[in-house]
């Protein structure tokens, strides 16, 4: 019981993919492990959730600008003219009481689990012509994702492999970029199951090359043949 | 019935050797018979991962050893979490260990039973009973074997030594020789490939009592496979015999001792020291001699000889361990270990052979017609059957005896059980300390392997695709019409395409 419960817990979040074809030459998979609240109950849950981040969020802020109004001597009146009320006095008492030393980290702390992005996402967008973009959502909120262009004229060829990874094998996607040492692994820290790859991996050759797979590069050369015979595996 | 074999072992290309080239081997004509083989092995320098070798063999080159790399103590359960996955992943059903020295291949094993599979282990060498090392290999090799469904030898002298090291039932040990690529290893005669058109080569000339004879040694110059006694006897063979020329390629430890003969007795001129040859050179280096002399001390098979004997040439080797199984008397001059007996066994082969009585160049088709890896597969493909109950158990294992009579520990149907239980009793007879010992690391075992059917379940493995399997002609077209409507028609078609012009160029 309790080990099924354990085992429970360090299952590792679902994966699911999202597929925009907004036109023919263009297509764009999404694979996240952001929950998808289907029931009433999980919707509910899921809105909760994002206002109570909010409230947190913005009472760190709060306290933080109070705490600095108070120990610089500046006025709060603003404040109690806002609110009114001897509760917002009592508790504008005990912000200028509590040190520095434990509102700054408190807040900090506060703020950073609230803008700590909770799953991650990983997308894959092909425009036929002119290249595929690879990105990966960062860790927070405020940073901007991490993505990487490259233009169709340098992907010699995309296959799905295998290789180990801790204590097991797991299947990826990857890219070979023209002149580069090193493939390009999409979807590098969500390496989803192998029904998924394969679906994006015949989304994109179709997108990439549909019409005779005249884009190909690398046709017959000696590492990109083997690699595509590796790549034939997942048919 | 086709089954999921997976082959683990420590020794595999890139590394060059016998245990390596017989894995390959093996491996390919049990793919070509319709089974899935996948080898699994450890990480050698600038190759990590997998791989795919010529007709779809998959390789595991486990990074297994990286994370110990300081220490090289065979961990007994950190590869288990890993092998379980490639296990699961390929769907294996048998797994085949070979070699006794490979630490991989043993603990493959324990783990293949307590995860309930079929195991078979293949040795490849003698070992000795007497010094402390060897000790502890024989007792680790009877720890793995206690609980091995079978077992094969590659001659009757390495069953009965295996026999004797891991205490089993001799009628679970088979012998299945090696066997070599007798195309790889033509005489000189037949280089080109009209070899059809000369069914019946005339009567080949006497050597005269002028020409030279060339006798060539090829082996790793170690102890043991006899360099000793090379040093001692080349001179002596050279007095005897003017007009004999020594090739002798290999490296090892004992070059310089060969060398210093060499300079000693100023036969730089007789002597030509070729260094190490690749495997593909072999044969050329072979069809330049007459003679080929083994003196090795310790052989489970020597392959090399039977090479040698299909490139046409006369072997002069010693009787020990198995090389006597290997070839029929006609074709070699037998020696005991010993300085004089291998002069003299020399002195007889040069004496036939310059009396024309030994017909050399029929021993390829004979060596063609004894050995092949087609039959070693075949041979091989039945044990698997006997172990998994295909065949029944009375017919595998002739004039054993009914099923049960004969070991308790086999359940009706003639296959070993798996239950733990049982399992623990095989192994707790392994000795008064180390049984308990035994115990212990299999009681382990099974823990872990409950931890991670907990921890890492197998509905989070993915299952991998097979190598597509070759089909017959008139289907093959079959599926292509099918295929045409495909989107994939294209990489389809052109991967197809490559498959079937490599299988055709290994046809040819």
């Amino acid at each position: 019981m309790v080990l099924a419960l354990l085992a429970r817990l360090t299952a590792p979040p679902t994966q699911t993919l999202r597929t925009l074809r907004p036109t023919s030459s263009t297509v764009s998979f999404t694979v996240s492990t952001r929950p998808v609240p289907t029931t009433l109950a999980a919707k509910l849950r899921y809105y909760v959730g994002l206002l109570t981040r909010l409230l947190l969020g913005v009472c760190a802020v709060f306290a933080l600008w109070v705490k600095w109004r108070i120990s610089y001597g500046q006025p709060t009146d603003v404040l109690l003219w806002l609110l009114g009320g001897p509760q917002t006095a009592a508790l504008l008492k005990g912000t200028g009481n509590v040190g520095w030393q434990y509102v700054g980290p408190g807040a900090i702390v506060v703020l950073l689990l609230v803008l700590r992005r909770g799953h991650t996402e990983e997308s894959l967008t092909l425009l036929r012509d002119l290249g595929v973009q690879t990105s990966s959502s960062a860790s927070t909120f405020l940073q901007p994702p991490s993505s990487r262009f490259i233009p169709t004229s340098d992907i010699q060829d995309i296959f799905i492999h295998e290789a180990f990874r801790g204590f097991e094998v797991r299947f990826y996607l990857a890219i070979v970029v023209k002149g580069e040492e090193d493939i390009v692994v999409v979807f590098p820290s969500l390496l989803p199951r192998r029904a998924m790859l394969e679906e994006v991996w015949r989304g994109a050759r179709k997108c990439l090359w549909e019409n005779g797979g005249g884009g190909r590069g690398g046709e017959g050369g000696g590492g990109g043949g083997r690699m595509k015979e590796k790549a034939g595996i997942g048919m | 019935m086709p089954y999921n074999i997976a082959m683990v072992s420590d020794n595999f290309y890139p590394q060059p050797g016998g245990v390596e080239s017989h894995m390959y081997q093996l491996s390919t004509k049990l793919i070509d018979r319709g089974h899935k083989v996948i080898v699994i092995t450890h990480a050698y320098a600038g190759r990590t991962g997998i791989r795919y070798l010529t007709n779809g063999l998959k390789v595991y080159y486990v990074p297994f050893f990286i994370i110990y790399r300081e220490t090289a103590f065979p961990t007994v359960f950190s590869f288990f979490p890993v092998f379980r996955n490639i296990v699961i992943r390929e769907r294996i059903e048998i797994v085949h260990g070979h070699a006794s020295l490979s630490s991989l291949c043993h603990e493959a094993i324990l783990h293949a039973r307590t995860m309930g599979l079929r195991t078979v282990f293949t040795d490849h060498s003698l070992f000795g009973f007497a010094d402390a090392g060897t000790i502890l290999t024989n007792k680790l090799l009877k720890f793995t074997l206690s609980d091995v469904d079978h077992v094969i030898g590659v001659s009757h002298t390495c069953k009965e030594n295996t026999v004797l090291r891991a205490s089993l039932d001799p009628s679970m040990v088979s012998v299945i020789p090696n066997a070599v690529v007798a195309e790889n290893f033509r005489p000189l005669s037949q280089d080109s490939h009209d070899s059809k058109h000369r069914t019946a080569p005339g009567p080949r000339q006497p050597l005269g009592p002028d020409d030279v004879i060339t006798i060539v040694v090829i082996s790793r110059l170690y102890y043991n496979k006899g360099t000793d006694l090379l040093v001692a006897s080349i001179p002596r063979i050279i007095v005897a015999n003017p007009n004999v020329r020594f090739i002798i390629a290999g490296n090892g430890p004992k070059a310089i001792d060969l060398e210093q003969m060499i300079e000693r007795n100023v036969l730089q001129e007789k002597v030509l020291m070729m260094g190490p040859v690749r495997h593909e050179e072999v044969r050329d280096v072979m069809v330049k001699g007459h003679i080929y002399l083994h003196p090795s001390l310790m052989e489970a098979f020597g392959t090399v000889i039977v090479e040698a004997a299909s490139c046409g040439l006369y072997v002069v080797c010693t009787r020990v361990g198995g090389i006597p199984e290997v070839l029929p008397t006609h074709m070699t001059e037998f020696a005991a270990p010993e300085e004089d007996e291998i002069v003299a066994a020399t002195g007889r082969a040069i004496a036939k052979l310059r009396e024309g009585k030994v017909r050399t160049d029929l021993f390829h088709n004979q060596v063609k017609q004894m050995y092949s890896w087609t039959d070693v597969a075949q041979r091989t493909e039945r044990v698997y059957d006997g172990i998994s109950g295909v065949i029944r158990h009375d017919e595998f294992y002739q004039g054993a005896g009914a099923a049960g009579v004969w070991s308790a520990t086999r359940g009706r149907s003639g296959v070993q059980s798996f239950a733990l239980i049982e399992r623990l009793k095989r192994y707790y007879g392994c000795g008064i300390w180390a049984g308990k010992l035994f115990c212990l690391c299999v009681i382990v075992d099974y823990l872990l392997y409950v931890l991670l059917e907990l921890f890492a379940p197998r509905s989070r493995i993915d299952i991998c695709k097979d190598w597509p399997k070759k089909v017959p002609k008139e289907t093959k077209e079959k599926e292509l019409d099918t295929a045409r409507d495909n989107s994939n028609l294209m990489r389809k078609r052109s991967s197809r395409y490559r498959r079937e012009k490599r299988d055709e160029r290994d046809e040819s």
